[in-house]
């Protein structure tokens, strides 16, 4: 059962910074990246390469666990636990051009074709925003 | 064979990135396995990462099982900049002075740590640097 967020997580996640995403290599370690993301509808939705390391990961385990942090005051976060529930291919780059606009106010620069965009469902959120450890 | 992998020396890029008053992200990993995120403070000493925990926190219990634990430092005015550390943990000391939690706290605030609290106790995380991967460094 997906999660529904808090009126505060809802509003933190309108924030703009990027979100630490952390999953699971083959070989049993942790890989985290920083990558942009967007939360609409209570959903995450972050955007990639197929050839990206984390989306191979996420095929295998599509558990994924993101950290929300607030870069001038970084005792403000949230740590969500989810996972991917679908994937689809971000025809046109249209998802990845929403995402520029909202992190760079400008159309995206880099190739457009080969993306895919990935919905990820949060299950659990821990942290200073919500007030829970 | 983690015992036959050596340590490696940090770039001058990635102590600058370290030597920045930022947290860094811990990453291990639950009995379940899924993946916990643990922004920490820490400091970069000797080439090694020290982190300081109170000792009920899952975040060290995790890394005292596994002994991996993956790292990230991000420029906060540059968040393209980061780098991905994955080290291992090579010793962890209880801290019964909090001298070493003091000194991180004056790394982050200036001023030594608060009161411990009844029943907390503080221990220090020594964690060799094994690869680094990342952008713009």
């Amino acid at each position: 059962m997906a999660l529904q967020l808090s009126p505060k997580m809802q509003a933190f996640t309108q924030e703009v910074f990027p979100a630490i995403i952390g999953t699971n290599r083959k070989d049993g370690s942790v890989e985290i990246v920083p990558v942009w993301f967007e939360q609409k509808d209570g959903s995450f939705w972050i955007n990639g390469g197929t050839n990206r390391g984390w989306f191979k990961h996420l095929e295998r385990d599509p558990r994924i666990t993101l950290l929300l942090i607030d870069p001038k005051e970084m005792f403000r976060w949230a740590q969500v636990e989810g996972r991917m529930v679908n994937w689809e291919e971000d025809a046109g780059g249209e998802h990845i051009n929403e995402l520029s606009h909202r992190y760079l106010k400008k159309d995206y620069q880099g190739p457009r074709t080969g993306r895919i965009k990935i919905q990820i469902e949060p299950l659990r959120v821990t942290g200073a925003i919500d007030g829970r450890r | 064979m983690a015992g036959a992998k050596k340590a490696l020396a940090l770039t001058p890029a990635v102590r600058k990135l370290a030597a920045l008053p930022i947290l860094i992200v811990i990453a291990t990993q639950r009995d379940d396995g899924s993946v916990q995120l643990n922004p920490v403070w820490f400091e970069l000493e000797d080439g090694f990462i020290w982190l300081n925990s109170n000792t009920n926190r899952t975040w060290p219990k995790n890394l005292q099982r596994d002994r991996e634990v993956t790292m990230l430092l991000v420029d906060p005015k540059t968040p393209d900049r980061y780098a991905q550390i994955r080290g291992r943990l090579i010793s962890l000391v209880p801290d019964p002075k909090h001298e070493f939690i003091d000194r991180l706290s004056r790394r982050y605030t200036g001023k030594k740590f608060r009161d411990l609290e009844a029943g907390e106790h503080r221990i220090t995380l020594k964690v060799q640097p094994l690869s680094v991967t990342g952008q713009m460094l």
